[in-house]
């Protein structure tokens, strides 16, 4: 199996409901608490699993607007992992799922330093190293109703621009939307095989436009009456 | 240091390794028990951290929030849930929720401050001592007004009840343009009032939303279109969030948006591309007007000598006689000049809209350069929508039976839809611009058909709905009628015999005819400067008015300040009902302090602008999930329970007895037995002293159970045959009348051409029989802008003020994650957001010399503030912007004095003014706002842009830090919620040891 | 990068001691006349081990949960932290053995021989490990290069020459001319090496913010960071110093660590050459701290930088 998440940036509008379902989720979850510092005060500065950025491709007038969430890629060579000198960092044999035991962490920053997505944030009070856990507490916890066997950022999404599924399912959601829509990878240059897919924005909706005469000018005259029954 | 741990057990839920055995994965690593679900509850309500009341499932673990998720089987949410939504466990933990009733120091100043705990008991006999004299002598000098208020069936009616006129909500300054304008068009709106059909549309155009109140449904419909392929067009002056998703992008100069619809109008009806059929049917295109320019009469409806109401004529092709509009089967002509018996000139309400909109000062070329589209774009446009509309025609077979009783055999859907909201609402031309908006949509019938604008139960309601604004009050006396209705005369304006306003507020006056939803943002200058009057007590709810939701903040604060020669206060009393420390709280006389949102029950009734689905009729409750006594310290009472003690208290004729004793335990016990009509109460699900009726139906006593078993929510779905063309759908009509939403069968006739404004206008031209204006602007206000037909104005401060000295536009967006002032006390939300920037265009700055990130000063004719500035490219040209209400005043919603919100965010708020700018006139300090409807105009501001000096950095103005309030602990300095243990999921040492990662 | 303090001393600190003990014990056992003084090695070897421990610990000033660092011997199939950390622990005991060895008797004995040998092979590996730390590093283009570990090797030799000459210059009265010959050619080398890497990561190569977004056609502009503090990530790898700061830090860095060395270097005085090996030291810190403040992360793209 090789879990992880897609994210249709055609459709993201950058409202930030998954990085904050994340957040909460997880405050709980597995590797919970995130923790927040100067929560009220000054620069307030927490750690989170997945944060939106928005870009502007191009100069304007011919400029686009994308939201881009980022979090953990699951990559299949996953630097963080092999760079971590404590074991804290693995990835699951059976998901690929990328995991940091928080109980074995030093908080040395390193694997942060050996992601090139961002996606691994110190936490702040605990000195331990959080990530996404692809809600692994969720997907598998058969206590929960089958259809909330989900990341608690797909869930959510009011655009429904994440999908969770097998990559390695080529009949799954995640697969499908991949080859149908040619899903990238984040900065494939860096070899690390992200597994995490991004759907470029499809290509514009065209519509035809009327076919008039133009060079006919309506008057008020022009108009004839139709006898139509209210 | 001050640390928040908050829910952490003192003993482990479980210990982790006890968990491993629990399961087996496929062969691999054993995972734990991640939650011990059996220490956990499930419990259903409603959001409330926006206006959009999603459903929510709750997950409550030692009375602590474990998780909010979306209710799946929720009709407004379907289960998604926005970033608001998702923090509510930091609402809930907010450290500036307010825990005792507080009354100001005595001695002490207004706005300092300086308050001292009281019971409630002590609180509420202050508020009964002093409400039960004012309603006594003069019940119009309590003023209480409401902000973002889900309740207003009950606050409008506790008002009714106390007999004052002076209340309203938050509408008047939020989108009362899109209300009326929709109301008073085709008796449903934008706004709350109805929704495009996701499921079919084929071409959806949003005119200036950012985010609006329907938040998740709108972010579900996009997704469906864009599955679909159906084309979004998106028209703003900029392009974040839903416009970064369109397919087009219409970079609209702001103010204009009126002209871009008329002149697309312009080019149907040059093409004659135009629904015969629907206007014919359903509108009131071909209805006979009175043309008699300069005479009495003028523009009136010409009516068969009956002088009834209904019996508005139409020339019938057919029988080539006049004949009664309202009659099924007659075949009306749609254009034409007619003569009556007694040679009063008539021409059909199509043929002046024809005349009108055919002018070329409407054409594509002559409007371009001052919308900042091009003609070629707006032909376009125009023709794409005709070419939806006509040639992707939609039908669905489903048999309908007409008003007439006609049985139909399809509903014919032209699936172009479109939505709008305070990008056009919130301009002093919003009214007109949004009628010409419907205007655009009926002339392509896509009125409640599939594909089109869809109403939502209890709307469509019969154009305008006929509640009348009260007028007369008596002491001791309750209202006649609401305090807020629809006038459709000027008989109806809320004026006395001179003339002069008798609200508080000025609505219904010759400032404000058609203010259908108060003027909230004129109160507290108007009652400082006596102007109608002095009112006594200033009851608040739910609204920050010394802060984001007043215009010209500094100044209001002043207001609230301010004195009598003799000390007295001008306002004498302020009470503020609040959850949080607000900027307000620290002006109240007297705060009361509310729970939060998971603490209390309530209603999201029927009575009000409930959360009904165009196929559904719904409506909805909160349930408490937390147990606010178990929450040290706080003591804390649900305004709801308040109002109705309060009502109890104050012998309220509806909530008393007649041997006098109170009619109502509480609020509980009120929802359930209070009936408006028979049958008919706050809730209309599980009626009926079993629970088996739905929406009329006798109380049932066990109401609140059966909203809790059905997860929070009441769902009527509207048959196949009732869910399309309710203006004139038969079975529809029945159902809304057995429902009490409409006062009759009638059909729903949409008015294009609206004869209510031409009453006014005749006012103004002193035409009209009845009440008149004497006073110039009043003259020239009623004559200029109550158009019966959409027209396009200048916004009223751009033509008060040198454009070329204010170059630019300055409007607000609001953050998806941030509800106005609420949020920032939100410690996930204000990480994302904790200072707001002015953005503009990088061409426009550039040519400016200003830089990316440095600070500015930006100044209009009201003010100044200083800024930092973000360059962008997805910004038209004339256009400055910020997100809306996230500066705030240092020390309130439990922030440090030196968090960001503070020093470097700011408000636009101080650059708007409430009057529009003096110009030496007899407008000068008349009200800033649509003309017709009083619609606030916050984004008519113009302001000019200049670089600060160097090292002027951090936002300008500041205030003096609010003072902490008594007993409040500090803020903490770091967080670390959790509702349990963490249950890791451990790496044995022998794979750490043994496995080699590749 | 952001320079975190006690990363800088570790590096400099341990490189200088491991340096000084792997010339030493070169230098010793190779049989040259001045290091067969048992105080020479002694003071020497004490002075390497006390830089090495003090770099070590001050090391783990940087660990957020430093409860857990006695994990970090546990991964050296992987990673070169972990094998950093065996490594350094390793060279504990041979060097040890490898001094009181040495002070049991002034003759070269087998005992010594052996564990100065394994002493030497350590130290250089612990310093290659911690070279190799930065150097595999992919998402960092200034450090993954084999120049980082070059760069690591000889500085460290350097410093520890220059060390080295001044701790037998103070101990026997006069600098052996070999030493100083050897400190000279190491402190050139050093510059060289350090040229070479600062003309290397001037050129633009690499990950770019269209390659980390996607979108390879057009300009992409960062709008909206998602926060509007500094996070983790951008306290971690956003640090901006100015361009002329990084230029005047370079050329401190390049007269501190090199050219007055150099010239001290050449003086005979031992006083002048404990100078330039203290001046070294902080010169090489001021090369730390730019290896750092230089270091431009790819996450950086994410949050605006158009190139790294
Ligand atoms: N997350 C969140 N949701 C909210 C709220 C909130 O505070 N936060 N507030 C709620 C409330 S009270 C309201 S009233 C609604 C308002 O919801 P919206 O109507 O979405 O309100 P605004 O954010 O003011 O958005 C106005 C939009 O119009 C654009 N605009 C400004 N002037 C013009 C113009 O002249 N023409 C056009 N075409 N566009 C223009 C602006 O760029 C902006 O995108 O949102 C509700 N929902
Ligand atoms: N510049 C500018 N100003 C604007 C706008 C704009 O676009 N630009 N938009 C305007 C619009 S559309 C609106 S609707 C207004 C909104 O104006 P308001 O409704 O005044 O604004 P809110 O910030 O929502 O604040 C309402 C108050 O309700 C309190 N509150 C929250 N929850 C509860 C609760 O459960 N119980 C009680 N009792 N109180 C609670 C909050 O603490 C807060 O003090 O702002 C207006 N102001
Ligand atoms: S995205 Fe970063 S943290 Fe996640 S697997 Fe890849 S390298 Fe590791
Ligand atoms: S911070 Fe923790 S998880 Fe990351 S490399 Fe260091 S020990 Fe491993
Ligand atoms: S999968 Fe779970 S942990 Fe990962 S980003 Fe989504 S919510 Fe966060
Ligand atoms: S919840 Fe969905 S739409 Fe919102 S930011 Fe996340 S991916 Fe984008
Ligand atoms: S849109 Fe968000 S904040 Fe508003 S009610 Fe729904 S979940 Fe709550
Ligand atoms: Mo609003």
């Amino acid at each position: 199996m090789k879990l992880g998440l897609v994210v249709d940036l055609d459709t993201c509008v950058g409202c930030h409901g998954c990085a904050t379902a994340c957040k909460q989720w997880n405050t709980s979850g597995t590797i919970g608490p995130l923790s927040d510092e100067n929560p009220y005060g000054r620069d307030p500065n927490g750690a989170w699993l997945n944060r939106i950025r928005t870009y502007e491709v191009d100069d304007s007038p011919n400029s686009k607007t994308v939201n881009m969430p980022l979090s953990c890629m699951h990559c299949e060579d996953a630097a963080c992992v092999t760079v971590c000198p404590t074991g804290a960092s693995y990835k699951r044999e059976e998901d690929g799922i990328v995991l940091v035991d928080q109980d074995k962490c030093m908080g040395c920053n390193l694997c942060s330093w050996a992601c090139p997505y961002g996606a691994r944030e110190l936490d702040p009070d605990q000195g331990t190293m959080k990530k996404c856990t692809l809600c692994v507490d969720r997907i598998y916890d058969e206590k929960l109703p089958e259809q909330e066997r989900k990341p608690a950022c797909v869930l959510t999404c009011p655009t429904k621009s994440r999908l969770f599924g097998d990559f390695d399912d080529p009949d799954s959601e995640v697969s499908v939307a991949v080859r149908e829509r040619s899903g990238k990878a984040l900065m494939p240059e860096l070899g690390y095989n992200p597994t995490n897919k991004y759907l470029p924005p499809r290509n514009k909706a065209v519509v035809q436009t009327y076919e008039v005469d133009k060079s006919v000018i309506g008057t008020l005259k022009s108009w004839a009456n139709r006898v139509i029954a209210r | 240091m001050n640390t928040l741990k908050t829910g952490m057990p003192l003993t482990d839920v479980y210990d982790p390794s006890e968990g491993l055995q629990s399961r087996q994965q496929s062969g691999s690593q054993p995972l734990p028990q991640f939650e011990d679900h059996d220490g956990q509850q499930t419990k259903y309500t409603t959001c409330y951290m926006c206006a959009c009341r999603c459903g929510i499932k709750v997950t409550v673990e030692n009375n602590q929030v474990r998780f909010i998720q979306g209710n799946p089987d929720h009709p407004v949410n379907k289960g998604v849930l926005c970033a608001k939504g998702n923090a509510g466990i930091m609402k809930q933990n907010s450290p500036a929720k307010l825990s005792k009733p507080l009354r100001r120091k005595p001695g002490s100043e207004r706005g300092a401050g300086e308050f001292e705990e009281i019971s409630w008991d002590e609180a509420l006999d202050v508020l009964e001592k002093r409400l039960s004299h004012i309603r006594a002598t003069d019940p119009k000098k309590l003023a209480y007004f409401t902000g973002r208020d889900q309740m207003q069936a009950l606050t409008g009616m506790w008002a009714s009840q106390f007999g004052t006129i002076n209340w309203a909500a938050h509408g008047g300054f939020c989108s009362v343009n899109m209300a009326a304008a929709g109301l008073y068009t085709m008796g449903h709106a934008f706004w709350e009032f109805g929704d495009p059909d996701w499921d079919n549309t084929k071409y959806f155009m949003m005119w200036g939303v950012a985010e609006d109140h329907a938040s998740n449904p709108i972010k579900l419909g996009i997704k469906k279109l864009k599955e679909r392929g159906a084309k979004f067009v998106a028209v703003n002056p900029v392009r974040t969030g839903y416009q970064a998703v369109a397919d087009e992008w219409i970079a609209i100069r702001p103010g204009t948006d009126g002209l871009l619809a008329l002149s697309m109008i312009h080019v149907l009806l040059k093409h004659q591309l135009v629904d015969d059929e629907f206007l014919i049917r359903y509108t009131n295109a071909p209805q006979l007007v009175v043309n008699t320019p300069g005479q009495k009469g003028d523009g009136l409806f010409y009516r068969r000598a009956s002088e009834d109401e209904d019996a508005v004529q139409v020339w019938d092709l057919q029988n080539e006689t006049f004949g009664d509009a309202n009659v099924a089967d007659i075949t009306p002509a749609l254009f034409g000049e007619f003569k009556a018996p007694d040679g009063t000139p008539l021409r059909t309400v199509m043929s002046i809209l024809v005349e009108k909109y055919q002018d070329d000062q409407y054409a594509p070329e002559n409007v371009a350069e001052e919308v900042g589209v091009s003609a070629a774009d707006i032909e376009r446009l125009a023709l794409e929508i005709a070419h939806v509309a006509f040639k992707e025609t939609i039908t669905l077979d489903v048999e309908w039976t007409d008003w007439a009783g006609r049985k139909q055999t399809q509903f014919v859907g032209r699936p172009v839809s479109m939505h709008a909201m305070r990008g056009i609402s919130a301009h002093s031309n919003g009214f007109q611009t949004c009628r010409a908006i419907h205007l655009l949509q009926i002339l392509l019938g896509t009125i409640d058909c599939p594909g089109g604008h869809l109403a939502k139960p209890p709307f469509p309601k019969h154009i305008p709905p006929g509640i009348k604004p009260a007028k007369e009050m008596a002491p001791n006396t309750p209202l006649k009628s609401p305090p807020l209705g629809f006038p459709t005369c000027p008989e109806d304006l809320v004026i006395d015999a001179d003339g002069k306003p008798l609200r508080i507020d000025k609505a219904y006056s010759w400032d404000a005819p058609i203010a259908n939803h108060g003027l909230m943002h004129m109160v507290i200058k108007n009652a400082v400067m006596g102007d109608p009057y002095k009112i006594d007590t200033l009851m608040l709810f739910m609204a920050n008015m010394a802060w984001n939701s007043s215009m010209n903040t500094a100044e209001t604060m002043e207001m609230l300040r301010a004195k009598e020669d003799n000390g007295d206060y001008k306002i004498p009393f302020i009470v503020c009902s609040d959850a949080f420390h607000s900027e307000t709280v620290n002006f109240a006389d007297l705060v009361l302090p509310d729970t939060t949102y998971l603490e209390r029950f309530d209603t999201i009734s029927m009575l009000d602008r409930p959360i009904s689905e165009p196929h559904a009729a719904c409506d909805s409750v909160r349930i408490p999930v937390i147990d606010h006594n178990q929450t040290s310290g706080r003591d804390v009472r649900s305004w709801q329970e308040v109002m109705i003690e309060m009502a109890g208290r104050l012998n309220f004729p509806a909530f008393t007895k007649q041997d006098g004793s109170r009619k109502y335990k509480g609020y509980k016990d009120f929802i359930i037995n209070f009936e408006k009509e028979p049958g008919i109460g706050f809730l209309a699900g599980y009626r009926g002293s079993n629970g088996e009726k739905s929406l009329r139906g006798e109380p049932n006593p066990r109401q609140w159970e059966a909203y809790e078993e059905n997860h929070g929510f009441f769902e009527h779905h509207l048959e196949p045959s009732q869910r399309y063309y309710r203006h004139a759908n038969r079975d529809y009509l029945e159902l809304a009348k057995e429902a009490g939403w409409v006062g009759s069968t009638n059909q729903i006739v949409i008015e294009l051409y609206s004869e209510t404004l031409q009453r006014f206008r005749l006012a103004g031209q002193g035409l009209y029989e009845g009440p008149m204006p004497s006073e110039p602007q009043h003259k020239e206000r009623l004559s200029t802008y109550f158009d019966p037909l959409p027209f396009h104005y200048v916004p009223l401060e751009e033509q008060r003020i040198n454009t070329a000295e204010y170059p630019f536009h300055a409007v607000n967006q609001r953050p998806m994650f941030m509800y106005h002032s609420w949020d920032s006390q939100n410690a996930w939300l204000r990480q994302i957001m904790s200072q707001n920037f002015l953005f503009m265009s990088r061409v426009a700055a550039e040519q400016q010399g200003i830089k990316d990130e440095s600070w500015v000063w930006v100044e209009s004719h009201n003010g100044r503030i200083r800024v930092q500035v973000k360059l962008m490219e997805g910004c038209n040209n004339s256009t400055v912007w910020t997100w809306n209400a996230i500066g705030k005043q240092a020390g309130a919603w439990g922030l440090k004095k030196d968090a960001n919100e503070s020093q470097q965010g700011f408000l636009m708020n101080h650059l708007i003014s409430e009057s529009l700018p003096q110009k030496g006139d007899n407008l000068d300090g008349i009200t800033n706002s649509d003309p017709v409807t009083g619609q606030a105009a916050w984004y008519d501001v113009r302001v000019k842009i200049t670089p600060a000096a160097d090292g002027d950095t951090g936002s300008w103005p500041n205030f003096e830090a609010i003072k902490p309030l008594p007993g409040a602990e500090p803020s903490p300095e770091m967080i670390s919620y959790s509702s349990h243990k963490n249950v890791n999921l451990l790496r044995s040492l022998k794979d750490i040891l043994t496995r080699g990662e590749k | 990068m952001h320079p975190a303090f006690s990363v800088l001393i570790f590096t400099v600190a341990s490189g200088a001691g491991y340096g000084l003990l792997a010339l030493l014990i070169m230098g010793h056992l190779m049989g040259m006349t001045q290091l067969q003084d048992n105080t020479v090695v002694l003071t020497a070897g004490s002075l390497s081990l006390a830089l090495i421990t003090g770099g070590l610990l001050t090391s783990t000033l940087h660990l957020a949960n430093p409860k857990n660092a006695w994990r970090a011997f546990s991964r050296f199939k992987t990673s070169w932290l972990s094998r950093e950390a065996v490594f350094a622990i390793l060279v504990y005991p041979f060097a040890l053995t490898y001094l009181l060895s040495s002070w049991a008797s002034e003759e070269l004995n087998l005992l010594t021989q052996l564990a100065g040998i394994l002493t030497l092979i350590l130290s250089m590996m612990t310093l290659f490990c911690t070279s190799m730390i930065y150097a595999s590093l992919k998402t960092i283009r200034q450090w993954n290069t084999s120049l980082t570990p070059l760069n690591y090797l000889v500085l460290g030799l350097m410093s520890g020459s220059l060390l080295l000459v001044t701790v037998q210059g103070l101990v026997q009265g006069s600098a052996a001319q070999s030493l100083q010959s050897l400190a000279l050619l190491l402190v050139v080398l050093g510059a060289s090496v350090k040229l070479i890497y600062l003309f290397w990561i001037g050129k633009p190569a690499g990950s770019t913010i269209n390659t980390a977004t996607g979108f390879t056609q057009a300009k992409v502009r960062l709008l909206d960071a998602g926060h509007t503090a500094d996070t983790f990530l951008t306290n971690e790898f956003g640090y901006e110093a100015g361009a002329d700061k990084l230029l005047r830090l370079r050329a401190a860095m390049l007269v501190l660590a090199f050219v007055v060395p150099f010239i001290l270097m050449t003086l005979t005085s031992t006083v002048m050459m404990l100078i330039a090996a203290l001046l070294a030291l902080a010169g090489l810190l001021v090369e730390r701290w730019l290896f750092f403040a230089e270091a431009r992360h790819v996450v950086r793209l994410f949050h605006g930088d158009q190139a790294t």
